[in-house]
């Protein structure tokens, strides 16, 4: 009874939604969390900007933007979101999707979306195995491209490089020569080959790992970790954390007025929020990040500027939305059609000048990674701010800072 | 190694007991299973943390208001939506879960899904065994014996305590003896409620504030109250000392299984149901007729 | 021709009576030839996703409803469901359409692991007792990565079928098979013993009856259906992952299944057809999409302060009657008891006649 009234309106709604001469983007999102906020709030300032200068050229025809909102409510539950995907894509008619975080939920919108042949431009899941389908199954998973982040075993590269610039400056200025090092990581299927990464390699980079603690990803409390970490007399915490734990790791850490300084993956401390969520205790966490106002390339600085006189805050990596509908744009007036089939091997192909990074794609249609194009930054909480520190020879660095003994 | 265990299990343990014992006490008395309990503990929390940072109150009348607010939510709920339907065992179940889907989702709606940091009442630590403990855990361990020691004094010396136990050993006679069992339910849940609103003050400080802070704590509360039997104050006490030394000693011992506490936990309390079905100290059931 | 003079005459006689029948057939009707009508892919979606669920929380309904054990823990059978079918079909390579079976027959393993674990616990402690075992399962999951695929699942689990259609004839189908295997069990001799435990387990081990094999027995077929419907998940979303055991689910389907009205088998099935579709529905407008969750238990609170024992008792008392003589149902119309002819509104209609005679 209820259920064909149910039906009856859906239907009507979709019928009121009459296909007009725009290109419609659905921005898929946890719309409730700081990352579907930064979907929308990255794809709005690129609508806006195309839209501004006219729209986009479709073989001589302008086109403006039309987003869609679509909130997938993924990190609560996975079926919710891939009604949500099936919903923009048959309902609301979307020609293009972007946006996603929760690997496991985007692993479940990747098939809806290639079963309609929709291009999905992912911004926010990491994992390697949505690239992995692509390169299995060419044929069906070609639409899906990842514009950002780069994926979790390039991650490593970035890590070690900046491992080794803070062991260095561990080694003059503690005066020793192996710094001990403490492997915090949660508990997740994505850590497990960083953590047999950095086991495996540290050594031969001259140091001595001192232990590997692997709390939940959930955890509110990890004092019991941290006193056994402080026992260790480790130098250097290696944390490869991404959820509300690495606050409470920060936090904590501060609280114990631990000598240890963390460098790695904290996702939470890649947000504005994190130094508040840490009640102001979280002093020198660093973490791998992805946009801060320094020249990753031409577009960086007045690409965070813009975004944070509009939104009040920075931008975190799921504002990616943003590059992914510039270069959706790019790739649309190069060839002059919106026919997914074609722009597929376009945007392979392309190299496209982003905000936060020089995009480039391998076979995995994930983003290659390379120094000075796609490498990320690292960023550090000083007093409150966060702080680029690496790469060097970057324009806007600033030096990496240490608990004073 | 031994000192950490000790000293960490004994600071979770005081905020589980906080937790399990208010919970303990309103099944005992009104036969009520309060699946928002916890959900009250993270509204508390909301409510001390928009008093200290938003408002800008001092600490002390921040935690006052917060608990004293959610102690009076929690009362007009039980009277709007828990009572009408009090009959029906099953709908008070669902309706203690809804009850907490809808703050959960209130939350979210207006504070968003952010993880937010309360400052610490007290600053700085002290190193005790050659373990740093920040004076934060100390005062939520000291909160926690005198709300215990506070929760004993109204039940075993006053008379509106004597009249909760004479409630909770049965609810017929206690209404045949003239007793205004509406009235000592209602009390039962405003202190357990307000026990709970005490946790969450005392705690958020350490952890951090967001929608779905009542969850964990829940599935670990309940695992504590089923270990040292339903309705069993001094259970409750004891069970939530032993999960939270479970707990420490979990991730002292497999530093690499830190995340396996959770489910060592429960499975104790599995293991003791097995050999004792009515948990540690409770009272062995009566077959219902 | 004897067969369709006999149906039509059972369907006159027995369903058209009573409007609670007429109402299930028109409705197992409509949902099987919906595709034919209205051939809409989110549609579709939504009602096979509502139709696994209905599974489910049917399943829930036998255990809870009938024998009284309520489980807070009811998503571990159909995590165990969705992870066997899929780590079968995917590393083994087997057939989804065997697997789903082996799914089901894990469950089933679970069941009575649980049951036999929980025969002698009642009540509350059962009920949170039973909230454990998914979390344990779920921590076992992270232990064994390799094996389970951790936080991430088991993805790219092969489809039974390939169109929209297809698949939700599948699930519809299954539906109704199972929720009518399910109604006419508990509405058999074992249900009546079922009611039985529940009421009252003293007496009725008193008359000789087998109560834990009873319990056990429940324990394993629910948890079978449970992971038939976990199964299903698994192959039409193509992931399994620990989704699929966490609490959330597991307190939904309590809701669904207290919302419609429990030893009903109907009522949690009739619950999850207003309940999915209509959050679903609340999330495709824009303002509200966020707010879904908190609409969803408004709702579920308030018809629960209007309708304590659950939707369908409540909607079923409306349009039938009880007769007081040989307690057949009749539609709420009539005046005499279809069967045995007592008169339905005895003391209102006498009522009726002294203020006649005044």
């Amino acid at each position: 009874m209820l259920r064909s009234i149910v039906l009856a309106a859906a239907a009507a709604l979709a019928s009121t939604a009459v296909h007009a001469q725009t290109l419609k983007i659905a921005v898929l999102g946890p719309m409730s969390f700081v990352q579907g906020e930064n979907h929308w709030a990255g794809a709005e300032m690129a609508r806006d900007e195309i839209n501004k200068a006219g729209g986009i050229n479709v073989g001589g025809k302008r086109m403006q933007v039309e987003l869609i909102r679509a909130d997938t409510n993924e990190i609560q539950s996975v079926s919710d979101a891939t009604n949500a995907i099936e919903r923009v894509i048959t309902r609301d008619k979307a020609d293009f999707l972007t946006g996603g975080f929760r690997s496991e939920a985007v692993l479940a919108m990747q098939e809806v979306a290639m079963d309609y042949k929709k291009i999905f431009l992912g911004a926010g899941a990491a994992h390697s195995k949505l690239g992995a389908n692509v390169e299995a199954s060419y044929e069906r998973y070609k639409y899906w491209f990842r514009v950002t982040p780069v994926k979790d075993t390039d991650l490593v590269r970035t890590l070690f490089a900046v491992l080794n610039t803070i062991a260095q400056q561990i080694r003059t200025e503690l005066k020793t020569d192996m710094p001990k090092v403490a492997i915090l990581a949660e508990k997740a299927v994505w850590t497990e080959a960083l953590i047999a990464a950095v086991q495996k390699n540290l050594p031969a980079m001259k140091m001595e790992v001192v232990g590997t603690w692997q709390p939940s990803a959930t955890a509110t409390d990890v004092t019991a970790e941290l006193s056994a970490i402080d026992r260790s007399g480790a130098q250097l915490v290696f944390t490869i954390l991404s959820g509300p734990v690495g606050i409470s790791v920060g936090r904590q850490m501060g609280e114990r007025n631990m000598k240890a300084v963390a460098w790695g993956i904290n996702v939470e401390a890649q947000k504005e929020e994190f130094w508040q969520a840490a009640a102001g205790k979280a002093q020198f966490v660093s973490t791998l990040d992805t946009l801060a106002e320094v020249e990753l390339t031409p577009k960086t600085v007045s690409f965070v500027k813009a975004f944070k006189a509009r939104f009040k805050k920075a931008p975190t990596y799921n504002a990616g939305t943003y590059d992914a509908i510039m270069l959706l744009k790019t790739a649309i007036e190069q060839t002059g059609t919106t026919n997914a089939d074609k722009l597929v091997p376009v945007i392979e192909k392309m190299s496209y000048v982003g905000a936060a990074a020089v995009l480039e794609f391998d076979k995995r249609h994930d983003p290659v990674w390379a120094p000075g194009k796609n490498t990320g930054i690292a960023v550090q909480w000083q007093d409150g701010k966060k702080v680029p520190f690496w790469p060097p020879n970057v324009k806007g660095m600033q030096p990496f800072k240490m608990p004073a003994r | 190694m031994l000192q950490d265990i000790l000293v960490t299990g004994l600071v979770n343990g005081g905020v589980y007991a906080l937790l399990a014992v208010g919970f303990s006490l309103i099944f005992g008395v009104a036969r009520i299973v309060n699946i928002a309990h916890t959900a009250f503990y993270m509204l508390a929390a909301y409510a001390f943390y928009t008093l200290l940072v938003k408002v800008g109150l001092g600490f002390l009348a921040s935690s006052v208001l917060a608990v004293a607010g959610v102690t009076l939510f929690s009362v007009l709920c039980y009277r709007l939506v828990i009572e009408p339907v009090r009959e029906h065992e099953a709908a008070v179940l669902i309706a203690t879960i809804a009850l907490a889907l809808i703050f959960q989702e209130l939350m979210l709606f207006s504070f968003g899904g952010n993880y937010l940091g309360i400052p610490s009442t007290l600053e700085g630590g002290v190193r005790v065994l050659g373990v740093s403990i920040p004076y934060q855990r100390m005062l939520i361990l000291v909160v926690a014996a005198a709300m215990l020691t506070a929760a004993w004094f109204i039940l075993y010396r006053t008379r509106l305590g004597l009249a909760i136990r004479a409630t909770a050993n049965d609810l017929e006679v206690a209404s045949l003896m003239g007793m205004n069992v509406h009235r000592i339910a209602m009390a039962t849940v405003a202190i357990s409620v307000a026990l709970a609103a005490i946790a969450g003050v005392v705690v958020a400080p350490v952890f951090v504030v967001d929608p779905f802070m009542w969850l964990s704590p829940l599935v670990t509360m309940l695992a504590i109250v089923v270990l040292g039997g339903l309705g069993s104050l001094k259970g409750s006490l004891i069970g939530a000392l032993i999960i939270g030394y479970v707990e420490a000693i979990t991730v002292f011992a497999v530093p690499a299984g830190a995340y396996l506490k959770g489910a060592v936990a429960l499975a104790i309390m599995v293991g003791v149901l097995l050999a004792r079905p009515e948990g540690l100290f409770g009272v062995a059931f009566e077959e219902e007729r | 021709m004897y067969w369709l003079r006999w149906g039509w005459a059972e369907l006159k006689n027995e369903v058209v009576v009573l409007p609670s029948r007429t109402l299930v057939l028109a409705w197992a009707a409509a949902l099987l030839v919906l595709p034919a009508v209205y051939d809409d892919a989110y549609v579709l979606r939504i009602l096979t996703m509502t139709c696994i669920f209905a599974i489910f929380a049917a399943s829930w309904d036998l255990l809870a409803g009938y024998t009284g054990q309520v489980n807070f823990g009811h998503a571990l059978f159909f995590g165990a469901g969705a992870y066997t079918s899929a780590l079968m079909s995917h590393k083994l390579g087997i057939t989804p359409w065997a697997t789903i079976w082996a799914g089901a027959a894990v469950a089933m393993l679970f069941g009575a692991l649980v049951g036999y674990l929980c025969l002698r616990l009642r009540g509350s402690y059962l009920s949170l007792a039973t909230l454990a075992f998914p979390l344990i399962a779920l921590g076992l999951l992270f232990a064994f990565p390799d094996f389970s695929g951790g936080e991430l699942g088991i993805s790219g689990v092969r489809r039974l079928m390939l169109t929209p259609t297809a698949n939700y004839y599948i699930a519809s189908i299954s539906m109704l098979a199972i929720v009518f295997g399910l109604w006419q069990l508990a509405d058999s001799n074992f249900g009546i013993v079922l009611h039985a435990i529940r009421d009252d387990e003293v007496a009725a081990r008193a008359s000789g009856i087998n109560t834990p094999r009873y319990k056990l027995t429940v324990f394993a077929v629910s948890a079978a259906a449970a992971g038939f419907a976990g199964a299903l998940f698994a192959h039409y979303l193509r992931v399994a992952g620990p989704s699929t055991l966490e609490v959330a689910l597991s307190f939904q389907v309590v809701i669904w299944g207290i919302f419609g009205g429990v030893a009903t088998i109907y009522g949690p099935v009739a619950a999850v057809f207003i309940l999915y579709p209509l959050t679903e529905w609340l999330g495709s407008f824009k303002a509200l999409g966020e707010l879904r969750l908190l609409i969803f238990a408004a709702i579920v609170l308030l018809v629960l302060l209007f309708m304590p024992r659950g939707l369908t008792p409540w909607v079923r008392d409306k349009i039938e009657t009880q007769c007081p003589r040989c307690k057949q149902r009749n539609g709420a119309w009539r005046s005499v008891c279809r069967l045995c002819g007592a008169a339905l509104k005895a003391q209102v209609a006498g009522a009726q006649r002294l203020v006649g005679h005044q």
